[in-house]
């Protein structure tokens, strides 16, 4: 159990709160909607029972589904590694022998947390609504349709994402290449992967 | 003429709501104590699986309910003629 109160500590600290809010909240909500269910038929079609429901149904629930939802959306945003299909690529980022880009990134902490969610998912709000879209779509694979044999990216991997960090960085500007009057409207277009030249991120085969 | 008071007036007790608003009263709290075991289990033990039923059938049902309840609501308001 957490000492710190809630606006101490770090976000894990804020969600478990969040989660407990909503646990409570959630039991209040059904002991409401047990109470109105175990009297008797007339009685919920009732002024006192809408009003009973206004609290139970509306309200109550209303938070705890927002609690849920904060507190998912944070969760998820590590739950690549929990689904052993992904465990060789996860291996090979914890590998500290590994020399891939993916590596590089964990093992200099260049990202701190949830590596596999900052790379691969969009900037703003549509990006993270395209990410929790995919993300049901992978839940589905491992769970209903089974995982295909050969795993791709869904799509070309979107190189603002490379860029947010990289771009416009000393470093980045002193390669002649990302700064050529040709190729800079091409990178920045998308047109030309950061991977045309830069080694794959992930090893090329399943590791 | 006599101070007797006079009977008090009889009064009709109140109308029973239709059933079909009880139906769905009774449906609304049903789909909500589900969304609502959703959502719970989803806090009590996260896991991609369960925070996407919770997603789907969870907030699917929970909004369900919502519908229901409002619905019943507006029958019973036209009903008395309010709206």
């Amino acid at each position: 159990m957490s000492h710190e109160g809630l606006f101490s500590g770090g976000t894990e600290n804020v969600m478990r709160w969040v989660s407990g809010a909503g646990i409570v909240l959630g039991l209040a909500a059904a002991g409401i909607l047990i109470v109105v269910l175990a009297r008797k038929p007339e009685w919920r079609g009732s002024a006192p029972a809408k009003w009973a429901l206004l609290v139970g149904l509306l309200v109550l629930p209303g938070m705890t589904m927002l609690s849920g939802n904060v507190v998912g959306f944070h969760k998820v945003k590590n739950s690549c590694t929990q689904c052993h299909t992904m465990d060789p690529w996860v291996q090979d980022m914890k590998d500290p022998k590994s020399t891939t880009l993916v590596s590089k990134h964990y093992q200099n902490r260049w990202i701190p947390d949830d590596q596999c969610y900052t790379c691969h998912t969009g900037y703003g709000l549509a990006g993270n609504i395209q990410a929790k879209i995919g993300g049901l779509g992978h839940v589905t694979h491992e769970y209903l349709t089974g995982v295909p044999d050969v795993i791709k990216i869904h799509r070309p991997f979107n190189v603002d994402t490379c860029l947010h960090c990289h771009g416009e960085s000393v470093k980045y500007l002193k390669i002649d290449q990302h700064v050529d009057a040709e190729m800079k409207p091409k990178i920045l277009s998308g047109e030309l992967s950061c991977f045309e030249c830069h080694a794959s991120p992930h090893p090329r085969k399943k590791p | 003429m006599s101070d007797v008071p006079a009977p008090p007036a009889p009064t009709t007790p109140p109308a029973a709501p239709p059933a079909g608003s009880a139906r769905l009263i009774t449906a609304a709290c049903a789909l909500g104590l589900l969304g609502i075991g959703f959502s719970l289990a989803h806090f009590i033990r996260p896991s991609p699986l369960l925070f996407a039923l919770f997603m789907i059938v969870g907030q699917g049902s929970f909004g369900l309910a919502l519908l229901f309840y409002v619905i019943a609501i507006f029958t019973d308001l036209r009903r008395k003629k309010v709206l």
